[in-house]
């Protein structure tokens, strides 16, 4: 039990809370916010698991622009007046079974396949090198990735263009 | 075949034999529909070479040791192997020589007869269609290939009978035949499957030999005999399928005559003959056919004593005739059947060849009328239709009396004397119906007398120098030759009786000559023309049978026993009634109501789903999340 | 230095995942669905990044580089389509979206 495993399980812990709390929340805002602390605690999880340009990238991303972006949306629209239904019965009881179901499955398969047993040794993979290794090999998918984020953006200008504000920006 | 067929000259001749017909049939639809004089030309040459080659096999094969049998592969299914060929032996020998001799006489005779018809091409392309499935039947060595020309010679009959297809009666009359055919042939091809499923295949000289009553056991063997023996009294018109014939006259008169002498109807006895010993391994099914021969006789000898119409006489007896020639198979003896096929064929022609003529000259089917107009008048026909009716009574010089005197010799051999007086009285029916037409047309009773007579002779005389000889004479040459035929047939009995005895068939039995018989057959024949002669022929006579005296009989018999009323009541009432109503109700309940259900069940199903997905996008997230769960199941186990 | 078994990740990945679907799945809010999409979009992130150490390849790493980049697309284009729709319908309830019933 090294003080890595230690940090590994208080992350997922907090993690999974964060994010059961988030998803449960009737309070949009709240749950947007719960749900900025689980994605603090997956870039931490992150950086554990050797990739510190992604867990910057998460922070800047997920927590930063996409969460922002959703209590935008929130606050523009008034939504915390709006009270939401509960969903019936026949919709989250498959929901639930399927979860359950989904969640024995992969625990079985986690303990079944071999090497899932393989201890994770700490390593990082510096940004430069990620960022070498993105633009060398993956040169191509960055540029179609560009490409898709410029027609989002299009898109959501298109969207969101009539009347007052657009209300997208781009992370 | 490893013999090259070009030489051997008898395979070479039976298929020329059987293959010329076909060749003209299509030469003259395809070719020469608009030339009759060509079509007629071409149909009567491959006749003729038929002929020639029928008869050449014949002479050839007068003293075969054993059945010649051809045969090619034609198709194989499975371990079913079906052999297209040829089976040549006494009985298959003699059917097709007088096939041959009977169709050849007749195209010839239809050149008069069917003069200035526009549809000649397509009469003789019928004609030689039918009498290459005739022969070609005659022939086969398998019953498959046998029943594929007995349907041909079905189809070509429907179109001969319906041939005059403006006149409503006469396509009506072809339907008939054609319908009521079928409804034998159903139980015949059944038959057929059942000794195919017992014996591998349908060789005929397989299912002739003992090894197929080993093989079935005796009920299934009766079962299929009298399957097939359903074809045959389809065929042949036999007691219920029997009412086909009589209207069949609706088609010219000598299609007719082809059609009663040699092929349509002698087909089925032909069919017996062929199977003769498989179907005297199932002593049931010889008693069953023992029955059905006597009562179609019997019943056809009564209609025969009432109808006016001349052509309806001779298809009556022609019935009844029939129903000799299975009586005296079914007795068990073979060649009084076939000897009887074989006079019956000459003297049958020859009857509806001359009321052919008459019919031609004067233009009516009405015995009555046909005296009154000077029947008596056209000498060569009522001679010759003298002396056919003399063979058709059995009076002693004549073909007829031999072959119908050696049918009742087997008859006599059984235990059971039912048979024999049923077929003496029969016979004796035979001889009253055969002359009373003849005396009808040769002493005409008008209420005016002598002089009247005398002026329809002149009259009559007008007529026929109107038409021209030439055409008489052609209608007259085929009617001596068939006379001739009638007359010395009686006496090729015992050379024939040799031929066909030689490749000895199982069960015949030599057949006793209780001298009496003959004598009873003689005083019967002769009492039935005298006392037709008492009633039509004398000078004082009042031309009124005795059925017609009792007017319930007469009606009777007028009706066909009602037999037709009974069919038209069955198919409305049974087939329109019962099961075309249930055919109906079948529609409407189950058929209609199975596809509304589906097409209800379509909607309702639709419905449902719409209720599930509301067009609403999580629900279809959630289903997708249901089977992406399912399918990681299914990936992992 | 060890951290944990391999295993250990995949199951925090899952629980996410299952989380974020039931999340997507269940609320009846139209913001909720998309916030469940990219919970489930950053428990895959998790799962890669665990299979990247595993392996000492970067190809994982360059994965949720790319995740990243759809995440947001995402959500730019859901969240300004929902703005959209509320516009029409006044409603963030899916079940309201039925017009093509």
């Amino acid at each position: 039990m090294t003080l890595y495993t230690c940090l590994f399980y208080v992350l997922a812990v907090a993690i999974v809370t964060t994010t059961g709390i988030a998803i449960t929340q009737r309070n949009l805002v709240h749950a947007v916010i719960y749900l900025v602390f689980s994605f603090f605690g997956s870039a931490l999880l992150f950086y554990l698991l050797g990739a510190p340009l992604l867990a910057a990238l998460e922070v800047i991303v997920y927590a930063g622009a996409i969460m922002v972006l959703f209590l935008f949306i929130i606050m523009m629209v008034k939504m915390e007046s709006i009270e939401e239904r509960m969903p019936p019965l026949g919709q989250w009881l498959p929901a639930v079974l399927c979860g359950i179901l989904y969640l024995a499955l992969g625990a079985v398969v986690v303990y079944t396949a071999p090497g899932s047993e393989f201890p994770l040794q700490t390593a990082m993979a510096t940004p430069v090198e990620l960022g070498k290794y993105l633009f060398q090999r993956h040169w191509l998918s960055i540029e179609i990735v560009s490409l898709l984020l410029l027609v989002a953006i299009i898109g959501a200008l298109h969207l969101g263009k009539r009347k007052e504000t657009g209300g997208t920006e781009e992370p | 075949m490893a013999v090259p067929w070009v030489s051997d000259l008898t395979l070479l001749a039976a298929i020329l034999a059987t293959l010329l017909p076909l060749c003209s049939f299509l030469v003259v639809m395809l070719f020469t529909r608009s030339h009759p004089r060509i079509s007629a030309g071409l149909s009567i040459g491959a006749m003729s070479v038929s002929l020639l080659c029928a008869l050449f096999l014949l002479n050839e094969h007068w003293h075969m040791e054993k059945p010649l049998e051809y045969a090619g592969r034609w198709l194989v299914s499975g371990s079913i192997e079906i052999p297209f060929g040829f089976l040549l032996d006494p009985v298959s020998l003699l059917m097709l020589a007088v096939v041959a001799v009977i169709g050849f006489l007749i195209q010839i005779y239809s050149l008069g007869y069917m003069a200035g018809d526009p549809g000649i091409s397509r009469y003789y392309a019928f004609m030689s269609l039918f009498l290459w499935a005739m022969m070609s039947l005659v022939v086969a060595p398998t019953l498959f290939q046998l029943y594929i020309f007995w349907e041909l010679v079905g189809l070509s009959s429907y179109l001969l009978i319906g041939f005059w297809y403006e006149k409503f009666s006469a396509s009506q009359a072809g339907k008939k035949a054609f319908i009521m055919t079928r409804a034998g042939d159903v139980a015949m091809f059944l038959g057929m499957l059942l000794i195919l499923l017992h014996l591998g295949n349908l060789s005929i000289l397989e299912i002739d030999s003992p090894a197929l009553a080993a093989r079935m056991s005796p009920r299934l063997l009766t079962l299929s005999a009298l399957l097939i023996f359903g074809g045959i009294i389809g065929k042949s018109a036999q007691f219920p399928l029997m009412t086909w014939l009589p209207d069949a006259m609706q088609g010219p008169t000598p299609v007719s005559a082809l059609l009663h002498s040699s092929t349509m109807v002698a087909a089925g006895v032909y069919l017996f003959e062929r199977l003769f010993p498989f179907f005297f391994f199932s002593p049931d099914a010889m008693t069953f056919g023992l029955f059905i021969g006597t009562l179609s006789m019997l019943l056809a000898s009564t209609m025969a004593l009432v109808t006016r119409d001349i052509k309806e006489i001779w298809a009556y007896s022609t019935i009844s005739q029939l129903g000799y020639m299975i009586m005296g198979l079914d007795a068990g003896a073979f060649f009084s059947g076939a000897f009887h096929l074989t006079t019956h064929a000459a003297f049958k022609a020859l009857l509806f060849l001359c009321s052919g003529v008459l019919i031609h000259t004067f233009e009516t089917n009405d015995i009555y009328e046909l005296g009154r107009k000077g029947g008596r008048s056209l000498k060569v026909p009522m001679a010759c239709c003298c002396i056919a009716a003399g063979a058709l009574a059995g009076l002693p010089p004549l073909s007829g009396f031999f072959s119908k005197g050696l049918i009742l010799e087997g008859l006599a051999d059984l235990s059971n004397p039912v048979w024999l007086i049923a077929a003496l009285f029969g016979a004796f029916l035979t001889a009253y119906y055969a002359f009373r037409p003849i005396f009808i047309i040769l002493f005409p009773r008008e209420a005016s007398g002598e002089p009247e007579v005398h002026s329809a002779t002149s009259t009559s005389k007008d007529h026929s120098a109107g038409h021209s000889s030439s055409h008489y004479w052609l209608m007259g040459w085929p009617l001596i030759l068939l006379a001739g035929a009638t007359l010395c047939l009686g006496f090729l009995k015992a050379p024939l009786e040799h031929f066909m005895g030689q490749t000895a068939l199982p069960g015949v039995k030599g057949i006793g000559h209780p001298v009496w018989l003959l004598y009873t057959e003689i005083i019967l024949a002769v009492g039935g023309v005298g006392l037709a002669w008492m009633e039509f022929g004398r000078r004082c006579a009042q031309q009124v049978g005795f059925v017609e005296k009792i007017p319930a009989l007469h009606r009777l018999f007028a009706e066909r026993w009602y037999l037709d009323h009974f069919y038209g009541w069955f198919v409305d009432r049974v087939i329109d009634r019962g099961v075309s109503a249930l055919f109906t109700q079948n529609d409407h309940r189950v058929i209609d109501g199975s596809i509304d259900g589906i097409s209800r069940g379509t909607v309702e199903t639709g419905r449902l789903i719409s209720h599930m997905h509301l067009g609403m996008v999580q629900y279809r997230l959630l289903a997708m999340f249901v089977v992406m769960v399912l399918l990681a199941f299914y990936f992992f186990f | 230095m060890r951290i944990v078994p391999f295993g250990h990740v995949l199951l925090l990945a899952g629980l996410l995942f299952v989380m974020g679907a039931f999340c997507a799945v269940t609320r009846r809010n139209l913001v909720m669905i998309v916030l469940g999409v990219e919970i489930m979009l950053n428990a895959a992130g998790i799962a890669f990044v665990g299979s990247a150490l595993r392996w000492g390849q970067l190809e994982g790493q360059a994965c949720v580089f790319f995740i990243l980049a759809v995440a947001a697309t995402e959500v730019a284009v859901g969240l300004a389509m929902i703005v959209f729709a509320y516009r029409k319908t006044g409603s963030f309830d899916p079940a309201g979206y039925n017009q093509l019933k």
